[in-house]
């Protein structure tokens, strides 16, 4: 029963896991959300301390008081109930972000948030350490049983979420867990003996148990669905929209992708990049809408006048560059206006891709048109065709700095190079977004593109770059050939009050014009950085700059991400010296978070080592630092591979779904395997982990290089064959080493522990390096710990 | 008992003057308020004495939630829900005086919000025209300002990317609500040599203003980036280390 139990458990937790993160990323921010899972997820690591200090007080030779099957369905049911409460509590708590700085209840808040969600976690973690203090001679199996069903959680919500909401699969999973409780019920030897005392906790749990069930039902019920509906955040897009009068959502669709909601609204019209010089009024625009926010405008299909306002706009500065343009590819993220321009244009022989299927659906039967739903860069990478157009349109969240942890490969050098190689020779690429003060994102930018053509081995790549800019937008200009025709694009540009920023050749009259800042910021700066690189000092610009606006690679994909640590006085200065302000940037609250977790995992190690007593065993510095290797380890190989296979399939929560599954299976499988199998093995299974990490670190770009060239089904094939040999051997050190080298019940229990903070603390700095180093250096950081983990085994060994 | 009861009658009594008093427009109010003019508006640079005396008037502590009243005279924007800001004071006292107004001038303002600015334009202006789109938002600022008797602020609860054209042309015209693009008919509806405002950036972090001069058929828009920017913009005057 024991086996069943951990499985269903890990099933539920991890499923839980991942519609929490689907939930916060309706209801608030990203960072946000990142910091209370996170910090929730310590609620594992405190189960072992908990675990360890009860073990180390009662001592390790006095027998149980509890039995097995009544502990385990008191484990089974603090988890539901608790899983529910935390549900429930978080999803209706008031707790608003922007509040934290100027309402104090909001700090009691956000602590009710980090406990409440501590609580399944830490009942979660308690039922699985558990098992491994009470049956160390099973370690492989239970580890096998944890780890299948936690595979089975990463994968279960995205196959329902299409049929049920989010509340009402948290409240689903949850219940899992109690299908061991009739089987507790039946294999207790007191139920064959009415009336004695043996059997009344038994009963009363199960009481209990069946108490959850009818709070379950009434939370599925039409009178409980106002608790577990999840409402987006009211600062996001689509809650201000919903505000007009006569705007209804028409339509929701769930996915495992995000929340679609299509919405129809007289009052909706999107057009960044509109000329001053246009006199007309837009006509209304229906949109969707991706987790409450990245609108994205849907212009009436049929009306060809409703579209004649983009060519008053800044990315229309491409076509009115290349008036023969054919055909074009347009890669719709968010916003719509690229579907406005091309139209405009009159082009004919249009291919879009939007990546998330349901928006590409809606956006199909809006216009009439065939929409790829498939992930841009992979798209591209399967077909031949040349384009005379290539637009990319994403203009990122409604709140800017909100995206600084957000991974995105459409902006990245790499991407570029490839956008350049299916353009027609006197082709062009069309990327607009806003215009940020100090320069940052246009910096960045324009220095990728110029890395993107250095790959296609131009001469001069500058000649290649064009940027126009208003007063709130921008847009980059990049051809295949040196730009020709400068004249019409000057002339477009006066025409319609837009400034030219950077084109070859040009005079610094011809800036800041139309829009004037107290001085030409963008002018300046893009020509200063144009001038390192035909110095080659371009290093040395990217160092100085006040922001981090180096080009992105597909290694290093975060574009929204400007901080320097170096200059974070400076940056605290610019923002009025408020610190919330600077809280804004996603990249602060990872470090805050961080330092958190270091404090609250101290306190969890430190916290049992009070407690021993004298003739009680302590675990060795040995023991813990094997158990911290191991933790920090398999967390993070499975980050580098989430991080990494985003490029993949697109989407970074079909990546984690992938990855999670992939290696939990086989880890589960290497965990059952090392069941009958001396702990000399391990030594060897370690060589050969920190070899295949170290091939992986040579060869996985170039494997996903070739595998964005096929079909999904060997898409996923390749991916989980990668993650196979990986996954099946970082299940070996943990089942071994809780088996082989732990005596006592308190050392499992601490040793639980220490993997638990080590896998948190692994996670939250994967967030940190990737965005510090590129996504490489978490497998560096893997390979580290596994050689720490092989180092102490050494050492367990001579003692 | 008696003595008792009497005790917590007392300190009811004196918990809600107490509260009285910060809600209406009491000493410890005034003084804030007087502070955050001097330190937060004055010292950064805002000069029209107009606007400085518009800013001493308006008791901004009855445009944010009950909640926040101790923040209410701080120099930081305010969530007055429904997903919405009050502005910092400094941006209010910087957009209101980048229009240059004069006492008879005629203004528009798209998104009323908490109410907070229409009442400082009133206090400048006469008469001041407010739109709001939000339902919740509409009636509450309309009530605040009927209740501190705001007359000359004509609110009205319709979309504000048609402007009121009854009322145009307007010498000044500002945005308070987020925007992708300045909508044409305000465009239309602003007189020749008329001023239009919007604020650009993350309410929550930092703001810059954009400033639109009508001139005939010109339109010259500046950027005005408050003094918050300096050290960062600076660094585009300076030369970069080899």
């Amino acid at each position: 029963m024991i086996f069943s139990a951990v499985f269903l458990i890990g099933f539920s937790t991890l499923a839980f896991e991942v519609l929490l993160a689907r939930i916060f990323s309706i209801s608030q921010w990203n960072h946000l959300s990142f910091m209370v899972i996170a910090i929730a997820l310590f609620g594992f690591a405190a189960s072992g301390t908990f675990l360890s200090i009860f073990n180390l007080r009662r001592g390790d030779r006095r027998p149980h008081s509890v039995s097995n099957l009544q502990a385990t369905t008191i484990w089974v049911a603090l988890y539901t109930s608790t899983t529910l409460l935390a549900f429930v509590a978080v999803n209706n708590l008031p707790l608003d972000y922007f509040r934290l700085p100027v309402e104090p209840i909001q700090s009691l808040y956000v602590l009710a948030a980090f406990v409440v969600l501590a609580l399944p976690f830490f009942f979660s973690g308690g039922m699985v350490a558990f098992a491994y203090t009470r049956m160390p001679e099973n370690t492989g199996l239970i580890y096998f049983a944890t780890m299948c069903g936690s595979a089975c959680g990463a994968v279960f919500p995205a196959l329902l979420l299409p049929f049920f909401s989010e509340g009402q699969l948290v409240v689903v999973f949850a219940l899992t867990p109690l299908l061991v409780v009739p089987v507790s019920f039946v294999h207790l030897p007191g139920i064959r003996r009415a009336g004695t005392r043996q059997q009344s906790p038994q009963i009363r749990w199960t009481i209990f148990c069946c108490f959850i069930i009818c709070a379950a039902l009434f939370l599925v019920s039409p009178y409980g669905q106002r608790l577990i509906e999840v409402q987006p955040s009211p600062y996001k897009t689509l809650s201000q929209v919903l505000q007009f009068p006569e705007t209804r959502i028409k339509q929701t669709f769930n996915t495992i992708r995000g929340r679609t909601d299509r919405v129809s609204s007289p009052y909706i019209r999107f057009a960044p990049g509109l000329s001053l010089r246009y006199m007309e009024s837009l006509a209304p625009q229906a949109a969707i809408f991706k987790d409450g926010d990245n609108q994205l405008v849907l212009h009436p299909p049929d009306v060809r006048q409703s579209v004649q306002f983009a060519t008053y706009t800044l990315p229309y500065s491409g076509y009115a560059l290349h008036p023969g343009a054919q055909n074009a590819l347009v890669i719709l993220q968010n916003g719509g206006s690229a579907m406005a321009c091309v139209l405009a244009a009159g082009i004919h022989d249009i291919t879009l891709v939007a990546e998330n299927p349901v928006s590409a659906e809606i956006i199909s039967r809006h216009y009439g048109r065939e929409v790829v739903s498939r992930p841009p860069r992979s798209f591209l990478s399967r077909i031949g065709k040349q384009f005379d157009i290539i637009q990319v349109e994403n203009w990122g969240t409604s709140i800017p700095g909100s995206a600084a942890l957000n991974q995105d490969h459409l902006y990245t050098s790499d991407a570029f190079y490839q956008y350049l190689k299916h353009l027609t020779p006197d082709g062009l690429i069309i990327v607009s977004r806003r215009l940020l003060l100090p320069p940052a994102d246009s910096l960045r930018l324009w220095a990728a593109a110029y890395e993107g053509l250095k790959k296609t081995a131009a001469k001069n790549p500058a000649n290649h770059l064009a940027i126009l800019r208003n007063w709130d937008t921008f847009v980059l200009l990049i051809s295949k050939q040196p730009l020709r025709n400068t004249a019409r694009l000057k002339a477009f540009a006066t025409v319609r009050n837009f400034d030219m920023v950077f084109l070859a050749g040009m005079l610094s009259d011809q800036v800041n014009r139309f829009n004037q800042f107290d001085a030409p910021y963008h002018f300046i700066e893009i020509n200063r950085l144009a001038a390192a690189y035909r110095e080659g000092t371009e290093n040395a610009y990217f160092r100085s700059y006040l922001l981090d606006v180096r080009p992105q690679s597909d290694n290093r994909p975060f574009p929204g991400r400007y901080l320097k640590w170096s200059k974070v006085k400076s940056l605290y200065r610019t923002l009025g010296s408020r610190l919330y302000a600077l809280l804004m940037s996603g990249e602060i609250v990872v470090m805050v978070v961080f330092i958190e977790a270091l404090l609250i995992s101290g306190l969890l190690l430190f916290l049992p080592l009070f407690f021993v007593r004298r003739r009680i065993q302590k675990p060795s510095r040995a023991q813990v630092l094997y158990f911290f290797g191991v933790g920090a380890g398999f967390m993070f190989v499975e980050l580098f591979f989430i991080k990494k296979y985003i490029l993949l399939f697109g989407d970074p929560v079909i990546s984690f779904s992938v990855v999670v599954a992939g290696v939990l299976i086989f880890s589960s499988l290497g965990g059952a395997w090392a069941q009958k199998k001396e702990k000399s093995v391990l030594k060897t299974a370690l060589f050969i982990l920190l070899g295949t990490l170290l091939m992986t670190y040579v060869a996985l770009d170039p494997l996903v290089e070739l595998l964005l060239h096929n079909a999904p089904i060997w898409q996923y094939t390749g991916a989980l064959l990668v993650l196979g040999p990986i996954g099946f051997l970082m299940g070996l050190p943990f089942t071994i080493g809780m088996r082989d080298m732990l005596s006592t019940a308190a050392q499992r229990a601490y040793a639980w522990s220490a993997n638990g903070c080590a896998s948190v603390l692994a996670s939250i700095a994967s967030a940190q390096i990737a965005l510090m180093f590129g996504i490489g250096f978490i497998l560096g950081c893997a390979i580290v710990a596994y050689g720490v983990v092989m180092f102490s085994w050494q050492q367990m060994n001579k003692t | 008992m008696k003595k008792i009861i009497l005790i917590l009658v007392g300190v009811l009594l004196s918990a809600f003057a107490g509260y009285a008093d910060r809600v209406s427009d009491g000493s410890d109010i005034k003084n804030a308020r007087h502070h955050m003019v001097q330190t937060t508006i004055k010292d950064r640079g805002i000069s029209d004495p107009r606007v400085l005396a518009a800013m001493q008037a308006v008791p901004r502590h009855r445009f944010v939630p009950h909640n926040l009243l101790t923040a209410a005279y701080a120099d930081q924007p305010l969530p007055i829900g429904e997903g919405q800001t009050i502005s910092q004071p400094y941006v209010v006292a910087l957009m209101t005086e980048i229009l240059g107004l004069t006492r008879n001038q005629r203004v528009l303002e798209i998104g009323t919000g908490s109410g907070y600015q229409a009442a400082v334009l009133a206090e400048v202006v006469n008469p001041v025209y407010t739109i709001e789109i939000k339902k919740k938002l509409y009636d509450r600022a309309s009530k605040t300002l009927k209740l501190l008797g705001y007359d000359n602020v004509n609110i009205r609860h319709s979309d504000g990317y048609f402007g009121w054209p009854e009322a145009a042309p307007f010498d000044a015209i500002m945005i308070t609500a987020a925007i992708d693009h300045i909508p044409p008919p305000l465009l239309k509806q602003l007189k020749d040599g008329g001023r239009l405002t919007l604020p650009l950036g993350n309410p929550f972090s930092y703001q810059n203003l954009v400033l639109v001069t009508k001139k005939g058929d010109d339109l010259i828009v500046k950027q005005i980036t408050g003094v918050l920017f300096v050290p960062m913009t600076g660094h585009a005057l300076k030369k970069p280390t080899p």
